[in-house]
């Protein structure tokens, strides 16, 4: 080792010197680690997390933003908004604003920017995930007032407006772009299929002039690499690091990702259409026993599908208690009354759900057999996966416990609950007229009456129905180098604010 | 030669077209791409409307008939996942995984054939043992480990390395002596095995009684007979290193073929899937065509007239 290490250093220096030197140059640039590349950088992709992470608010902006510590929005590209009649909003848009390639941002790019997004040429996830349903329409009132109308009543209609990123009429229509031209405070520069994309700052930025002068994104789908890179110092900052590779605890930070572990169980379907047989599942899986052991010590135990940023998040629920012994009993209750509790149920997971979910399925599987439940335990790919978890359910099914992972970034339970709970809901078991009442209800409320109306419709998920076993609010670990003085929240879960940054 | 390249280069056609549909008709069997691009609630419209755009409500066999008849105009279609056209895709991240090969072969030739020679030389000697031993472990241990301990090793401890990506020679240090670790094994092996065969040949002995030198012995005289079982398992590694170096690529962030293969399966990107196949397919059978010339080449016998 005393010689080849002077020879390898030496012989490094020569070949990285080039490498090096630019990185000390430029003081004020960035490198952040992603755990996948992007496919596309198209602003009406921008909810999904592996576009939105390197554009949203960074080269485009929204008219709204989330503030998901107080679960309110707040103005972005909009200075303010009211709703002027049930269907329809007026927004007053900021001025003087200028997009990347000199266009003007005002009424007609909002318009083309929802036109482009609600076009049925493209599948965005703006629309598809947001929009679909609302038939949202955005007309001119002058150039810096705009007045969205809507099929229906949306109460939320600027929480949703949050994810909508506006981008030059420059922006192609009917195709998408890998070019975004937007107002934020970064400039698309070039993107290298495969290796990286680069920002830099934008001297014309209607904010506050950011410290972070460029960011290069790179990829790399091994955790260790990524948080190695940033040990390193060959970047800055590394998005999602294994639990197993956070081991440093003044460079790794963890942040709550919004997503939420539950099995879903086929209520009709004997012997789980039996609500003790159900509790008896809540009862003798040890949730408590996975948090430092298999999922990370800093994930919570949750109630319900959604998390406490989400408006409608009910935080009266209590935790099921591990009472193996309550579970026994009420299992033999079950069977004295003929429910066949003895019948082979299916434990649906799929590898890689999320950090060692594989073994968190094999420990859970064993917890309901030492109680006395027949589990049939399949880790299924992804696409077999979606076919079980969507509707048409297959007709000759087994009882099945069904691993699931649910994200709602959006603020609001709407995305949740009519989609997992109502009877029309894709993924829903569940086929209750007064919670689909409710569900429906709650959807055309407002502010507290809305919050307390998504309150009741978990409570009653929860404690009445006991639809399913709600398991973990999950947690990303970010490693940040020791250069950027930085603290990840949930909001990172979809996006990473780089005139957020700052420099040690 | 001519004749026998013409010859080769039909069979080849052949089995292309016959691949290429099983991958069309296989690939299609793994499920709907509807579910894995929309949203998990997406509306019922939204998906009807995905999958009338991209023609997947389509019968099969009008699909298939659509597919074929681009690929006799060259138009393998687009990439779903990058709304681009697949071969351009394709033939950007093949490049990479090229290199990766034309790098790596050549040492891994040169070192397995001077090892195994100099091995076979002396069997059961101490660097017959040592380079048996060690070609073991090259050969059987796991490169997905050898990656991250080689990353934890130069890059992270002893600061000699980059962890990953490209852009400097240094870059491409890792991923090649990883991508070399399992072909140099397995060929050291082979070599060893052929020469020794071909060092107690009687023409060896021959040349040993006629005074001839040692050095000449194992790398003029018996090398050359030996070399043709190395050529077979050579191409085959070389084949696998262009069929995508998928844990070294995946590890050190290289953006390869490989991976390619590998993501647009998950995201069942068909048309990816497709060219991705024809190339590397088109890749192993100019190899192949480049191993049977060279079989002429070694061994005179072998005409192909």
């Amino acid at each position: 080792m005393n010689f080849w290490k002077p020879m390898l250093v030496a012989v490094s220096a020569t070949l990285i010197a080039p490498l090096t030197s630019a990185k000390a140059e430029d003081a004020t640039a960035v490198t952040i680690v992603l755990p996948a590349g992007p496919d596309r950088l198209d602003p009406c992709e921008t909810p999904r997390s592996v576009i939105g992470r390197i554009i949203k608010q960074n080269v485009v902006e929204t008219l709204v933003e989330l503030d998901y510590t107080n679960r309110t929005t707040l103005p972005r590209l909009a200075e303010s908004w009211e709703q002027t009649a049930p269907t329809e909003w007026v927004f007053k848009l900021r001025q003087g604003v200028t997009f990347h390639d000199g266009t003007p941002f005002d009424a007609k790019a909002v318009i083309h920017s929802l036109e482009r997004t609600n076009d049925p040429a493209l599948t965005c996830i703006t629309r598809t995930k947001y929009l679909d349903g609302t038939d949202v329409k955005a007309t001119e009132i002058d150039a810096h007032t705009v007045k969205f109308t809507t099929k229906t009543a949306v109460p939320i209609l600027p929480t949703l407006l949050a994810q909508l990123a506006i981008s030059s009429v420059n922006t192609p229509k009917g195709e998408y772009t890998a070019t975004p031209i937007g107002t934020g405070p970064y400039k698309f520069d070039h993107w290298t299929q495969g290796e990286n994309v680069v920002l830099i700052r934008s001297d014309a930025y209607w904010g506050n002039k950011p410290l972070i002068d460029k960011a290069t994104y790179v990829w790399r789908s091994e955790s260790s690499v990524a948080a190695a890179m940033v040990e390193t110092g060959e970047a800055d900052l590394a998005f999602s690091i294994a639990p197993q590779d956070a081991i440093n605890p003044e460079t790794d930070k963890v942040y709550p990702n919004s997503d939420s572990a539950l099995f879903r169980l086929s209520v009709d379907i004997p012997p789980l259409n039996d609500v003790r047989v159900r509790k008896a599942i809540n009862l003798a899986i040890d949730r408590q026993a996975f948090l430092g052991s298999i999922i990370s010590d800093k994930a919570e135990l949750a109630m319900q599908q959604v998390g406490p940023s989400v408006l409608g998040f009910n935080a009266n629920l209590k935790p099921w208690p591990y009472d193996p012994e309550q579970a026994k009993a009420l299992l033999a209750q079950a069977k004295a009354d003929g429910v066949d509790v003895d019948r082979e149920i299916r434990m649906i997971g799929r590898p890689a759900m999320f950090a060692n979910s594989n073994e968190f399925v094999e420990a859970a599987a064993e917890m309901l057999r030492s109680v006395g439940f027949t589990i049939k335990l399949d880790n299924l790919e992804m696409s077999q996966w979606l076919k079980m978890a969507n509707k048409p359910f297959a007709e000759d099914r087994q009882p099945n416990v069904f691993l699931t992972m649910h994200d709602n970034n959006s603020g609001d339970a709407a995305f949740t609950a009519f989609f997992k709970y109502h009877s029309n809901g894709r993924q829903s078991e569940l086929h209750d007229a007064d919670l689909d009442a409710l569900i429906v209800d709650a959807g055309t409320q407002a502010g507290a009456k809305r919050a307390e109306e998504y309150n009741e419709v978990f409570r009653r998920i929860y404690e009445d129905i006991v639809a399913d076993v709600p398991l973990f609010h999950m947690v990303n670990y970010m490693r940040v180098g020791k250069r950027l003085d930085f603290t990840p929240t949930i909001a990172n879960a979809v996006e990473l604010q780089l005139a957020k940054l700052k420099l040690n | 030669m001519g004749s026998f390249i013409f010859k080769r280069s039909l069979q080849s056609v052949f089995s292309l077209v016959v691949l290429i549909i099983l991958v069309f008709f296989l690939a299609r069997m793994t499920g709907s791409p509807a579910d894995l691009y929309l949203p998990q609630d997406a509306s019922l419209e939204v998906r009807n409307q995905f999958n009338e755009q991209l023609g997947f409500n389509d019968p099969l066999y009008v699909q298939f008939g659509r597919f074929f008849w681009g690929l006799l105009h060259f138009d393998m279609g687009q990439s779903l996942q990058f709304s681009r056209p697949a071969v351009e895709v394709v033939l950007q991240a093949f490049p990479t995984t090229l290199t990766l090969a034309a790098i790596t072969m050549p040492l891994v030739l040169l070192l397995s054939i001077v090892t195994g020679s100099l091995a076979a030389f002396r069997p059961g000697g101490v660097f017959d043992r040592l380079a048996s031993f060690i070609s073991l472990i090259g050969a059987s241990t796991p490169n997905f480990w050898v990656a991250i301990v080689g990353v934890l090793v130069f890059a992270v401890t002893l600061r000699v390395l980059p962890t990953s990506g490209t852009g400097t020679p240094l870059h491409w240090v890792l991923p090649v002596a990883v991508l070399m670790l399992r072909p140099t094994g397995v060929l050291v092996q082979v070599v060893r095995t052929s020469m020794m065969t071909a060092l107690s040949s009687a023409y060896i002995k021959t040349a040993r009684a006629k005074g001839v030198g040692s050095r000449a012995i194992v790398f003029v005289h018996a090398l050359r007979n030996g070399l043709l079982p190395v050529i077979t398992v050579a191409s085959d590694q070389a084949a696998g290193i262009v069929n995508g170096a998928v844990i070294v690529e995946t590890v050190f962030g290289f953006p390869g073929i490989g991976k390619l293969m590998i993501d647009s399966v998950m995201l069942r990107d068909f048309a990816v899937i497709q060219a991705a196949v024809l190339v590397t397919a088109l890749a192993v059978f100019i190899i192949n065509i480049i191993v049977d010339i060279t079989y002429a080449l070694v061994d005179p016998r072998i005409r192909y007239s």
